[in-house]
């Protein structure tokens, strides 16, 4: 680390730990639930998994065995530490095992996520039949975020504490085990499960765990038999089980038996009966799956989840297939993939369908506010698009990921439109796109969309086709022998847009490619169209330096397919900047054609059949012209951007409970006036926690005694017998006698009405300090702890309201950002220098507010929204500390300004870890910019992308490294004389192969073997940057003029073609059908092939059947869903979260901070992160590698991105951008989404703008609408009325069924139905029309008559219809 | 031997607007060229004639050919007697214990083709000049319960109680004599201790945790629980119950009366006294579901095979065919459905239904009720088809009635419902009680309920009418239901169930879940006997 750096965390730590000082000062006076800070500060990982679990020595044991050893590893060495007492501080055995596998489990997820403390409710010795003692795990649903190594190796700690603590091992009875089966696939038939054991396998597993897997229920539905067991509580599926059951042990059956070999004490042989899949081969409750299924599908079969036609991936790929890969006379192409569009919904457009010509453009670059899963659009763009887009709009996206967040970059060409005049111009500022956008008549071309390196290596996506743009051109111009840097220089030259004359010089003078600012898009015409335009152009005139004309439909459409900017007059096209336009077509300044007919080669006719004219362009121009925008990417709107308050709904001030009190406001004033029978005021049955003064032992709710001023203590008493408990080392509070928890809720008459006044009077308010003051109708806590009034009262004060956890809370879409302006921060330069930015991103002082400055990876920027948000925040924190604590204020801000160099959380969703953050500035786009790393340090996802290998077996398609693939299928392998492996493989696994004639097929692996390396392995590269290391005599194939053949891999030599994967949809995960539809051989020819030393011990091979070949494209895509990640005021968690306030339910301790990271290890956050690319410029090799669109990987030598710079000391700074943007809130502010007003609304717009763009096909639109949006919404409403419940009106009770009586049973008032017609028939009408009126399918139109002849049947009276005006008369 | 099916023969004339006498046809089918001899009857049938009579055929083969005039083809087949009527024999059918689809009374008309044509051919020439015997008095056929055209609801929430309570009145009507029914509000009174019975709509089922059950009936006055304890031997019994099913239990209040310990459950049931109707001559009636036209894997060939054999002697009693939903394969049932659709337009596939339809006898006729793939509404009861779809098939004027309803075919009740609710029946319970490989004991349960679809709120949908049209009130004599494509019949306190196949291959989904439909098979019913046989067209 730089000192820079060390500085940096050093202010940070500093003023964290002034706030510190400050909130521990306020919370020892005891007004909290807990007289000290309940978040502690994690400086690292193993710091967090301490504070997670709370269990001391945790974290520093976890930093010795972190070098030593992996994680799991780790996890069972800590085992040895908790049975010998030297971690932890338990005296019971059951706690001795119930830390161990806490803390293996969140060792194993990073100590961010909730599953060690939620998903693990207690460990509990029992008794065996024999009397002797085993160990019951008790699991809960949140274990699911574990994910399933974690979920088995929990199971392995707890037998291996099991042994060590020489306790038995659990015996199953017969009902027992047979439960466990019925009970796994009730559980995967109600909630479903990613792999579902057969019942034979259920049950073996059941008889062979050492440990006894149980837990709470987590649904309704209930087994049939093998009920009301004694040693199980419930007689519904426990979740928690079936996951670690299913989706652990039979799942991860592999990983476990790693581990379980290295330890001594821990045999589990029947594991590898397991591996084999040898277990439940006939299949046991086959016919009951199908029995449900088949109900299922014979009838309605419009439940979504039941869908027959799961294999819908087989009907996009005949569309998706449409790559030229198996013709050799058309360019190369990203195949083009339908599947974004899906579920479409109302309201959200497309902007461009699936690589549509005139949709956005691909161009490869990272701009500063660019990052993982982003999308860099022109704000001309954003405008012309009715505003459907802003920054941090998500969209989903065809390539390279599945989703980006939208960021404004103006660096990048803007969107051509055809205006109402004629006029055909592209617009590349968005104030005159605001200007201009009344009197568009067609987007002809959404203009540029960037998409930086290190997206294509995150989803290891195979480059696109680049885009050719001026940072290529210059590069080749430089190497063409230009002196490029004089160029620059030179102040009458703009290299980057250059005139006419220049470009057509250049190009000529240097023999370089024609400047990208006067090529034209000569793919997207077809050669008729270009001879068309040709002699157009010849038999033109010009005129005052503008070329006129003729005009007719294929002139025009040429033009406009071009994008050469022009003007359409009734008879005449008029071109002013024509001559690089004639000279690509090979008409010279004279305009006389210097070509005709016959000039052009077949080839160049015939080329992508004739509907692409580059390469007659290239033989009839004096120059080269590259090709424009080969890619274009698909996308539409996914979820708008979202920056605003999180607040529990509905809204809440303090977390007091007033029961019904205040009726539906919550009106805690109103609660502490209403006047009960006695004629008191304010005097309620409240459920509320007992606590004790430990001074006067006065029983109160209170956290402080109101007498002595001291801290009180909860009060355990058991409501059975009146014993009272003290809670055990886990905090559990069990009842001796009576053998239930105990909590400290209790029923209380409590005098609101004082506590009320009192508060006021404390803090030195009155009630005309705020307009309302919201409690809560009830507490959700274990102990029904009530927060003290006061601080409501100051929140109310404040304008801020409360989340469940007592932390106020302002949400943002993350977007990343590697540089900003000061200027853009609406900050000064004097503001950065003051928290320590000192140079900009060339090293130059700070001086001016326009200077690019490296952004701090802990900085982030807060929108206008936030900031408002957190000044109020602020100002609540210093009147709670000044006025309730009686400290100085902390803050003292007055205007925003104040904020920069505060401190902030961060958390994302679903993860117990906040992260600090230091506010530096302020933007007007509604989103949360910081530092992609401390983004990522946020989150954590569940997937880790090292998938090298996609094969298929019974439950679907896998990926994995060969690896992993070999190892976890090495069982019982024999073992050759040269110490090779080979183990036969029984189970169905297939692989997508090639068969002799170059026909994609899948085929199943006979076997798999791990041979021992030789010194030497071979390296293959291609010239498509593919890269393979294999054992010299390794079978590779060799594509000949007759087809494949085998050819060992020495025998391989430079130019020849070996076959490789056509760049199939790397998203589709699908079946068979996708890959028999990927027709044809694309093949890469071999560049070098070099002996080189191994590195490795062991090589690994798999054996395919028939074919003997296999695909190792490592496709793998990630989910990379924009988050909505929120912010919170640091003093203001410190002061007021308490774990204490937590729901007393699963999930309840999810969203909560229950442990801070302080500092950014770059190491140690999500990785998807380090594939940020971080250079300043790609090189030329990258952009010739685009065109053969090579592998990712095999170009990662050329651009630097994080992961390279990880563990050095540069690892906190040097993120280079490619492109600059002039402001990163470029663009509208919100999205049209959300301006716009109801459905319908949003609706019109999406249709019209549809209408509008040439690369959206507006009756697609309308269909998907209606396929994905308005059908399920009919049809769903429409079942759901035919079977729904009914609700008193009056007293809110519900009924599963109408009551016979008609009325309410409970208190006899109006009961009615939860869905009426108008729910059922709101979108009918609607749905007709816009068939109607985009020419929808008459299967579309027929299905929509039917269900509304359906609904016309339920909902009219038949026998009283109007047969015509007649009636009337 | 025919050169032409009969079917296509009878589609032939049909094209050209005609009806034809199954004589005619058989006729037209033995001539040397049959598709001349065709044309030529349709030259010179009369202009006024509506319907080719075997007279019209012969004026023209005899014209034509002398050879064609032998006598013996003058004559309209003879019926021969029950006991040689082949496959018809009643040692086959079936007793309440069968009931699988591959059983040994099952016969194969794959091969059976010639067979059966040359016994038309060697039968088709006892009596001469008769009339046709076909003769429509005898005929009687009635329908009840159909709603269509009298849906009155208007989806109000007063409409579903009014459902409801018609539900509670007509079988607590059919439980009253057997035990003493006190509403929940008079039970609730009553001192601890007292027997008491209660009639009403089951509210709620749930165990206790000491493993014992909780049945709570409901009332027009309110809800009473009942206990059945695990040890009672009831308990096996409540496996059966369904939600909102009618029940009456009789039993012993606790003693603060807050429930009542059951000491016995009683089903509406069907009595075993029950007495059938029967036809007084020997007349059938095939009972068919699911014929799914328009799907890609519609069986045609199996159908035309079907068809065909109607035309045969053998098949001549059979003069009904009842069809239990499921005409066509719709549109829109299930997501992507388009995808496996060979006709795509929903109103194709009625025409196309209605063409395969012209090849069944003109005189057979046909009564159907919609299923949850024809363009009604999925709500039960389902009114019959509109006008426009009844106008694609009215070539044969066939009777369209609702979803459920009761035809009287000459004396024999059978009740039609198309069958969604089987699918509830058999998932809720235990699978030796219901299962998709024994469809009739599923069947047996909602006879047992006297209620079609008993459950609300789950698969089954509904639609609030002024009555619950649901009910099964009168017991039938044949309770006819398709809609799981299997196969599968036998008799429930003389009741005779039937569960029939369909005319649909194993698509893509049912092969994805080890699903085998009972394809192209027809159940035949003996219309004065009530026996079945079940013949194999696939």
């Amino acid at each position: 680390m730089r000192p820079d750096d060390e500085r940096y965390f050093a202010r940070i730590e500093d003023r964290l730990d002034e706030a510190w000082d400050v909130a521990e000062a306020a919370k020892e006076q005891g007004h909290d639930p807990k007289p000290e800070i309940e978040i502690p500060i994690a400086r690292d990982m193993a710091d967090r998994v301490e504070n997670i679990l709370g269990i001391d020595g945790v974290a520093e044991r976890v930093r010795e065995l972190e070098g030593e050893m992996s994680r799991e590893e780790a996890a069972l060495e800590l085992v040895t530490d908790f049975v010998e007492g030297t971690v932890g501080d338990y005296d019971s055995r059951a706690g001795k095992v119930e830390g161990a596998v806490r803390t293996a489990v969140a060792l194993l997820t990073e100590g961010v996520v909730a599953a060690p403390i939620e998903g693990i409710d207690r460990v509990e010795l029992l008794e065996n039949d024999d009397g002797t003692e085993f160990v019951n795990v008790y699991y809960a649903g949140p274990i699911r975020s574990a994910g399933g190594t974690a979920q088995a190796l929990s199971v392995l700690v707890a037998d291996y504490a099991r042994s060590l603590l020489d306790i038995d091992e659990y015996k199953p009875r017969d009902v027992e085990v047979e439960r466990y089966a019925e009970e796994i696939a009730l559980y995967d038939k109600e909630t479903g499960l990613q792999y579902t054991p057969k019942d034979k396998e259920s049950k073996f597993i059941a008889q062979h765990m050492p440990v006894m897997l149980d837990g709470e229920a987590t649904g309704d539905e209930e087994v049939s038999g093998f009920r009301d067991l004694e040693r199980v509580d419930t007689n519904s599926a426990r979740g928690g089980m079936c996951l670690v059951a299913a989706e652990g042990i039979a799942l991860k059956a592999p990983k476990i038996q790693r581990y379980t070999r290295d330890l001594d004490e821990v045999d589990w042989p029947w594991l590898q009966d397991l591996i084999d899949g040898t277990i439940g081969k006939d299949g046991g409750g086959a016919s009951d799956e199908a029995a449900e299924d088949a109900d299922a599908e014979t009838d309605d079969g419009e439940d979504a989840g039941t869908d027959p036609n799961e294999a819908d991936d087989a009907a996009d790929d005949p569309e998706s297939d449409d790559s030229e890969a198996a013709e050799p006379d058309g360019p190369l192409r990203a195949n083009s993939s339908q599947k974004f569009l899906r579920d479409l919904i109302a309201g959200r457009p497309v902007f461009t369908h699936p690589s549509e010509a005139g949709g956005f453009r691909l161009r490869y670059g990272r701009a500063r506010n660019h990052g993982f899963a982003t999308g860099g659009v022109h704000p001309a763009t954003m405008h012309l698009v009715d505003d459907f887009l802003a920054a941090g709009t998500q969209i989903k996206t065809e390539r390279p990921g599945k989703a980006h967040g939208v960021v404004p970059v103006d660096s990048i060409e803007g969107p051509t439109v055809r205006l109402a005049n004629g006029e055909v111009r592209r617009i590349d500022d968005p104030e005159e796109a605001k200007e201009i956008r009344n009197g568009v008549e067609k987007v002809l071309d959404l203009g540029e969309y960037l998409v930086n390196y290190g997206e294509f290596v995150e989803n290891n996506h195979p480059l696109a086709p680049a885009s050719y743009v001026y940072e290529w051109w210059v590069q080749e111009f430089e190497a063409a022998g230009a002196d490029v840097q004089a160029m620059e220089d030179d102040p009458h030259v703009d290299l980057e847009h250059p005139d006419v004359d220049e470009a057509l010089a250049w190009a000529r003078e240097y023999d370089c490619p024609l400047h990208p600012e006067y090529t034209y898009l000569w793919h997207d015409v077809s050669v008729d169209a270009f001879e068309a335009l040709a002699d157009a152009v010849a038999a033109g005139d010009v005129v005052e330096g503008v070329l006129a004309i003729e005009r007719t439909d294929a002139t025009q459409t040429a033009l406009e397919s071009l994008l050469v900017e022009h003007v359409a007059t009734p008879d005449a096209l008029r071109i002013p900047t024509w001559r690089p336009l004639a000279r690509s077509l090979g008409v010279d300044d004279g305009l006389r054609k210097t070509w005709d007919a016959s000039d052009l080669s077949t080839a160049a006719r015939e080329w992508d059949d004739g509907e692409n004219a580059v390469k007659a362009v290239n033989e009839v121009a004096p120059f080269e012209v590259r090709e424009r925008a080969p890619t274009r990417i698909g996308n539409r709107m996914g979820r708008p951007e979202k920056s605003e308050s999180r607040d529990l709904s509905p809204a809440v001030h303090t977390l007091f409970p007033i029961n019904e009190a205040g009726g539906p406001q919550r009106d805690v004033t109103e609660a502490a006036s209403v006047m009960d029978d006695s004629g008191h005021r304010g005097r309620l049955e409240l459920e509320v926690s007992d606590r004790v003064c430990p001074e006067c032992g006065e029983h109160t709710y209170r956290a402080q005694c109101p007498d002595c001023e001291v801290h009180t203590d909860l009060h355990y008493e058991c409501g059975g017998c009146g014993t009272v408990c003290e809670p055990d080392e886990a905090g559990r509070v069990e009842c001796p006698r009576c053998e239930w928890e105990v909590t400290a809720a209790t029923d209380q008459e409590v005098d609101l009405n004082d506590a009320y006044r009192s508060a006021l009077e404390n803090v030195g308010e009155r009630e005309s300090a705020f307009e309302i003051l919201k409690g809560v109708q009830g507490l959700t806590s274990r102990n029904k702890t009530p927060e003290p009034i006061e601080k409501g009262i100051l929140r109310a004060k404040n304008g801020v309201t409360s989340f469940k956890d007592g932390t106020v809370r302002y949400d943002m879409t993350d977007l990343p950002v590697t540089s900003v302006r000061p200027e853009e921060l609406d900050v000064t330069a004097d503001h950065l220098r003051e928290i320590g930015y000192e140079t900009d991103i060339d090293g130059e002082p700070l001086r001016h507010d326009d200077q690019l400055v490296e952004l701090r990876v802990q900085d982030i920027v807060l929108s206008d929204g936030a900031a408002e948000h957190m000044l109020k925040t602020a100002d609540f924190v210093d009147d709670l500390l000044e006025q309730y604590y009686d400290l100085p204020r902390f803050y003292e801000v007055n205007e925003r300004d104040d904020l920069v160099g505060e401190l902030v959380f961060g958390m994302a969703p679903h993860t117990s870890a906040a992260t600090v953050g230091r506010v530096v500035g302020f933007t007007s786009a509604a989103v949360g910019y910081a530092h992609p790393y401390f983004h990522a340090a946020k989150r954590r996802n569940c997937f880790h992308p090292e998938t090298e290998i996609e094969y298929r077996d019974g439950a679907g398609w896998h990926r994995e490294t060969i690896e992993e693939f070999v190892e976890d299928r090495l069982d019982d392998p024999e073992t050759d004389d040269f110490g090779t492996l080979v183990d036969e493989l029984d189970a169905d696994v297939y692989v997508r192969s090639i068969d002799e004639h170059g026909e994609p097929t899948v085929q199943p692996v006979t076997a798999v073997s791990k041979h021992r390396s030789q010194d030497h392995l071979v390296e293959v590269r291609t010239t498509g940057g593919r890269s393979l290391r294999v054992t010299p005599d390794h079978t590779m194939l060799r594509v000949d003029s007759d087809g494949l053949r085998d050819v060992r891999a020495s025998e391989l030599s430079a130019g020849d073609d070996i076959p490789c994967p056509a760049g199939a949809d790397p998203s589709s995960v699908t079946g068979e059908t996708t890959a028999l539809a990927d027709g044809g051989v694309v093949t890469d020819e071999i560049s070098t092939v070099e002996p080189v030393a191994s590195d490795v011990d062991h090589t690994y091979c798999v054996t395919v059947a028939e074919t003997h070949s296999l695909v190792t494209n490592n496709l793998y895509s990630k989910q990379c869903d924009g988050d909505e990640d929120c912010v919170m005021l640091l003093m203001d968690g410190l002061l007021n979260f308490s774990k204490t306030f937590l729901p007393d339910q699963r999930g309840g301790r999810m969203d909560a901070p229950l442990v801070m990271s302080s500092r950014i290890d770059p190491s140690e956050i999500d990785d998807e992160a380090h594939n940020v690319d971080i250079a300043r410029e790609y090189p030329r090799e990258f952009y010739d590698a685009t065109l053969e669109m090579a592998d990712p990987e095999s170009v990662e030598d050329l651009i630097q991105i994080g992961e390279d710079t990880l563990g050095t000391d540069e690892e906190y700074h040097g993120f280079g951008h490619t492109h600059d943007t002039t402001d990163i809130a470029m663009g509208p502010d919100l999205s049209a989404y959300k301006t716009l007003g109801d459905m319908m609304e949003k609706m019109d717009a999406q249709l019209e703008l549809a209408r509008k763009l040439r690369a959206v096909d507006e009756t697609d639109v309308a269909e998907r609408v209606i396929e994905y949006h308005f059908l399920p919404d009919i049809i769903g409403n429409l079942r759901a009325f035919s079977r729904q419940e009914t609700r008193c009106l009056d007293c809110g009770e519900k009924y599963r069924r109408m009551p016979l009586s008609g009325d309410c049973r409970e208190c006899g008032g109006r009961v009615n139905l939860t869905v009426h017609e108008g729910s059922v028939n709101k979108y009918v009408d609607t749905a007709i029309e816009v068939a109607d009126r985009f020419g929808c399918r008459p299967y579309t139109k027929q299905r929509l008559k039917v269900l509304d002849q359906s609904l016309e049947s339920i909902f009219e009276d038949d026998t009283n219809k109007q047969s015509g005006i007649a009636d009337f008369m | 031997m025919p050169l032409e099916s009969n079917a296509r023969i009878a589609k032939e004339l049909a094209r050209h607007g005609y009806n034809a006498e199954r004589e005619a046809i058989t006729l037209l089918a033995s001539a040397p060229d049959s598709a001349d001899a065709v044309e030529s009857v349709v030259d010179r049938a009369p202009d006024d004639a509506l319907r080719i009579t075997s007279d019209h055929v012969r004026a023209v083969t005899n014209g034509r050919s002398a050879s064609d005039a032998d006598p013996t083809h003058e004559s309209p087949p003879a019926r021969t007697g029950d006991g040689s009527s082949p496959g018809a024999s009643t040692t086959r059918s079936p007793v309440e214990t069968e009931g699988s689809s591959s059983g040994p009374h099952t016969e194969s008309h794959t091969t059976a083709d010639s067979t059966a044509d040359s016994t038309a051919d060697s039968t088709a020439d006892s009596t001469a000049d008769s009339a046709p015997h076909h003769d429509p008095d005898l005929r009687d056929l009635e329908v009840g319960n159909d709603m269509t055209g009298q849906s009155t609801g208007t989806g109000e929430y007063g409409d579903f109680v009014r459902t409801f309570r018609d539900r509670y009145e007509r079988l607590s009507k059919v439980l009253r004599g057997r035990v003493n029914h006190r509403p929940a509000e008079a039970i609730a009174e009553m001192p601890g201790g007292s027997d008491a019975a209660m009639i009403g709509l089951v509210n709620d089922v749930r165990s206790t945790k000491s493993g014992h059950w909780l049945v709570e009936l409901e009332d027009t006055t309110g809800t009473f629980p009942a206990l059945v304890m695990k040890d009672k031997g009831l308990a096996d019994l409540v496996d059966e119950i369904m939600m909102d099913e009618c029940l009456a239990v009789e039993g012993t209040l606790a003693d603060d009366s807050g429930i009542l310990f059951a000491d016995s459950l009683h089903f509406p049931d069907v009595p075993r006294t029950h007495r059938t109707g029967a036809a007084d001559r020997h007349v059938q009636a095939a009972l068919i579901s699911d014929i799914h036209v328009g799907s890609d894997e519609f069986m045609a060939d199996a159908w035309s095979r079907f068809t065909d054999w109607l035309h045969t002697p053998e098949a001549e009693p059979v003069e009904y065919i009842l069809l239990a939903g499921d005409m066509v394969e719709g549109v829109g049932v299930y997501p992507d459905q388009d995808e496996e659709l060979e006709i795509v337009d929903i109103y194709d596939q009625y025409e196309a239904f209605a063409e395969h339809l012209k090849e069944v006898p003109a005189d057979t006729e046909i009564v159907m009720i919609p299923g949850n793939h024809d363009a009604v509404r999925l709500a039960e009861p389902q009114p019959g088809f509109n006008d426009e779809i009844r106008s694609i098939m009215d070539v044969h004027d066939a009777r369209i009635v609702s979803n459920p309803a009761t035809v009287s075919v000459e004396g024999v009740d059978v009740l039609m419902y198309h069958g969604v609710s089987l699918d509830e029946v058999i998932a809720e319970l235990p699978e030796e009680k219901a299962s998709y490989d024994e469809p009739h004991k599923a069947m047996y349960q909602l006879l047992k309920k006297r209620h079609v679809a008993p459950q609300f709120g789950g698969h089954t949908r509904v639609a609030p009418e002024e009555r619950d049209y649901l009910v099964i009130e009168d017991v039938p004599d044949v309770f006819h239901t398709g809609h799981v494509h299997k196969l599968g019949w036998g008799k429930y306190h003389n009741v005779l169930a039937v569960n029939s196949g369909c005319w649909q291959a194993q698509t893509d989904f049912q092969k994805s879940v080890n699903i085998d439909p009972d394809a192209g098979y027809a159940p035949i019913l003996d219309l004065d006997t009530l026996d079945m046989t079940v013949r194999k067209f696939a």
